[in-house]
């Protein structure tokens, strides 16, 4: 076995085929699926989004009832409601939570193979590197998914569980049934989702650049506040429509009667924007890079 | 990188395995090709961003028409339902507010405070009209919304902040008049145009080239100039210049939908500056009428109910000790005075005692001077409220005149 791979060089049998198959991309993506969600990390991070909710649902069951107005929006509805606990619980993750944990995916998907050493056994497969990439992209695009959603249910769960569900009050002053809240919801996990999906693309580039894990990471989750920071900054206002966590919190109007899209339609231009320019500038760096571990 | 590799897996060895030369080797380095789409993607992204900034030219050229035929053009129009979605901007000048979080939103603290959150920054509304006693506002906020439906002669506000919800049952004789908010949100200072009527905090382009095409009089020229697009659509654009230099106006714009004569925006400029203070307009139009179940409205369960009580008349929050607003001036220049006792002039004082205005607020010989780039309103230290499109010496000139 080689003890490093070099820079791919197109058109040339850079690696020999050493025997191993060349594996197909869906069966690399169910395989790369399978140790994603097979990892005790990733049922932990699941698990702690999934306690944001079960503290919410509990806190205010155990304490008197929230003035209207005060909190974060819709807290005080929670004791009328207890769909309105996933809504809650949907809006504290946006800043910090569900950013660090897509941050954790994201910049461990290349530099996390590279410090255990599996780099190079994936690159001589040989699965191509960029096929390689496009399938550790996936990877954390799924959990991005799974993340909102995980949310989402557990807090429908939890507030049905301590609290009486009815008929849901959009912001616009109408009323829907319970049955249409949870297609909202899953409305909201989607916009999350989209919103995310630029974050993890500037995780994967992170984590091209270094072969510690630990460090992609944290630098991701250091992207994704000092962007927010920037965001709640008037002096910066020229920046702002180009900052990805600029849309974050514009899922409310996921909860408008009838819906707007139009914060839906421009989080995902911008999210498109930056999985384009990241993702270029991932596929340059990994494909050029020489992999030693 | 790399240095340390055997032998046979370098890049540069790779002929040890194929005879012939890779055909892409003579299209230059590998390596630089492939940082290629690094760099052309945020140049593709830059041209896009560029190109979505030039104005769109116009599909088909309008007919040319003089000012007055597109004056009466304005006025004649038909358009009785529409919706659309209408975005406020305003750069008065004002100091910049707290940042609207999702926990410290302006709106949320009544009154006042949410008319000074429409003096700054962009707010954006959706507005629904089927008729002239069918329509709806919904004013955005992060994660909130404020809705002003109106059916027949029922009106209902509601916010979503705090879940509350008021009720107000029009006289019979108020159901062809346009839509306004007799209630929350209202005040003289609102960033319309001193000595109108108080209507909503946020206007529809509608009324506010209404009201500003009843300026138009000797003292105003008015002049077409190119053709401009609002909304996807092509208008002419109604430029307004007061030909008084008292002022504080330069120029109003006001863009004509060319197919149908409806106002699509308007933009006010202060006089000497390059950009607008002020503007409203359309950012999307829809002709059709809208679906009807948006104008019925119930208070959603658990939320707050209030009746409001009907103004006998338009005047009748004024109460019975009303004295008449003084007026000096006429047409741009005109200064309103306000008499202490007034309802308006206690209210404008309150809004000057606002803590968010209140760094806006200099005092000035005579009172206190909430100064704008439009507008400026001075209260008096014995409770007088003047108000006008004017520079501030006018207004104290008017507030020494008076009695």
């Amino acid at each position: 076995m080689p003890s490093s791979v070099p820079a791919e060089v197109p058109g040339a049998p850079a690696v020999p085929d050493l025997a191993l198959p060349r594996r197909s991309g869906l069966s690399l993506m169910v395989s790369e699926l399978r140790v994603l969600f097979g990892r005790r990390r990733t049922w932990a991070l699941l698990l702690a989004l999934a306690a944001i909710p079960i503290l919410i649902a509990v806190a205010v069951r155990l304490s008197s009832s929230v003035p209207a107005g005060r909190g974060p929006a819709f807290l005080d509805r929670i004791t009328q409601n207890g769909l309105f606990v996933a809504f809650t619980a949907m809006l504290v993750s946006v800043p910090l939570f569900l950013p660090l944990t897509v941050g954790v995916v994201a910049g461990d998907t290349i530099a996390g193979e590279a410090n255990m050493g599996t780099l190079r056994y994936l690159l001589v497969a040989p699965a191509g590197r960029v096929r390689l990439l496009l399938v550790k992209y996936a990877a954390a695009l799924t959990f991005c998914i799974a993340a909102p959603l995980t949310v989402a249910a557990a807090g429908a769960a939890a507030g049905a569980a301590l609290f009486p569900v009815g008929p849901v009050t959009l912001l616009s002053g109408d009323v829907i049934q319970p049955g249409e809240a949870g297609l909202r919801m899953l409305l909201i996990a989607a916009y999350l989702a989209v919103s995310l999906a630029g974050l993890s693309a500037i995780g994967l580039f992170l984590s091209t650049l270094t072969v510690v894990p630990v460090g992609a990471m944290a630098a991701t989750v250091v992207v994704s506040v000092v962007s927010q920071v920037a965001d709640q900054l008037p002096q910066l206002e020229w920046l702002h429509p180009w900052l990805f966590s600029h849309y974050w919190l514009g899922f409310g109007d996921m909860l408008r009667q009838p819906v707007l899209w139009d914060a839906f339609g421009r989080n995902a231009l911008l999210q498109t924007g930056y999985i384009a320019v990241f993702g270029a500038l991932a596929y340059a760096r990994f494909t050029t890079r020489d992999v030693l571990s | 990188m790399g240095s340390e590799t055997m032998g046979s897996f370098t890049a540069g060895s790779d002929s040890t395995f194929t005879p012939h030369p890779p055909p892409d080797r003579r299209r230059g380095n590998p390596a630089l090709r492939r940082w290629l789409p690094a760099l052309a993607v945020p140049a593709v992204i830059a041209a896009g961003a560029l190109a979505g900034t030039i104005p769109a030219s116009a599909g088909d050229p309008l007919p040319a028409r003089t000012p007055a035929e597109v004056l009466a053009l304005a006025a004649s129009h038909q358009v009785e339902s529409f919706s659309g979605t209408v975005e406020q901007s305003s750069d008065l000048g004002l100091p910049a507010l707290p940042s609207t979080g999702p926990g410290a939103d302006p709106a949320s603290a009544g009154g006042a405070a949410s008319v000074v959150g429409f003096l700054s920054g962009t707010h954006t509304a959706r507005v629904y009209v089927d008729g002239k006693t069918r329509a709806r506002i919904q004013v955005f906020d992060r994660l909130a919304e404020r809705d002003i439906i109106r059916n027949g002669n029922d009106a209902w506000f509601y916010s979503s902040k705090d879940n509350s919800a008021a009720h107000l049952a029009l006289p019979e004789h108020a159901s062809d008049l346009p839509l306004s908010a007799p209630a929350q949100g209202q005040d003289p200072s609102a960033p319309g145009l001193p000595g109108d009527p108080p209507t909503t905090a946020v206007k529809t382009p509608e009324e506010l080239a209404r009201q500003l095409l009843a300026k138009v009089d000797p003292t105003t020229a008015v002049t077409t100039g190119a053709d401009v697009q609002v909304a996807g659509r092509t208008a002419y654009n109604l430029l307004i210049k007061p030909r008084s230099d008292a002022t504080l106006v330069g120029q109003a714009a006001i863009a004509v939908d060319g197919r149908t004569g409806m106002p699509l925006s308007v933009q006010v400029t202060a006089r000497g500056a390059a950009s607008p203070a002020f503007r409203v307009g359309f950012t999307s139009l829809d002709l059709a009428a809208p679906d009807g179940s948006l104008f019925t409205f119930s208070p959603p369960p658990g939320s707050t109910v209030k009746e409001l009580a009907v103004p006998a008349d338009g005047q009748a929050h004024h109460g019975q000790g009303f004295q008449p607003p003084t007026v000096s001036g006429t047409g741009w220049d005109t200064v309103v005075g306000l008499p202490a006792a007034a309802a308006g002039g206690g209210a404008a004082a309150a809004l000057l005692n606002d803590p968010l205005l209140a760094q806006a607020v200099v005092v000035v010989p005579g009172g206190r001077l909430l100064s704008t780039a439009l507008v400026n309103v001075l209260v008096t230290d014995d409770g007088r409220v003047f108000t006008g499109m004017v520079p501030p010496d006018r207004l104290q000139a008017a507030a020494s005149a008076a009695p």
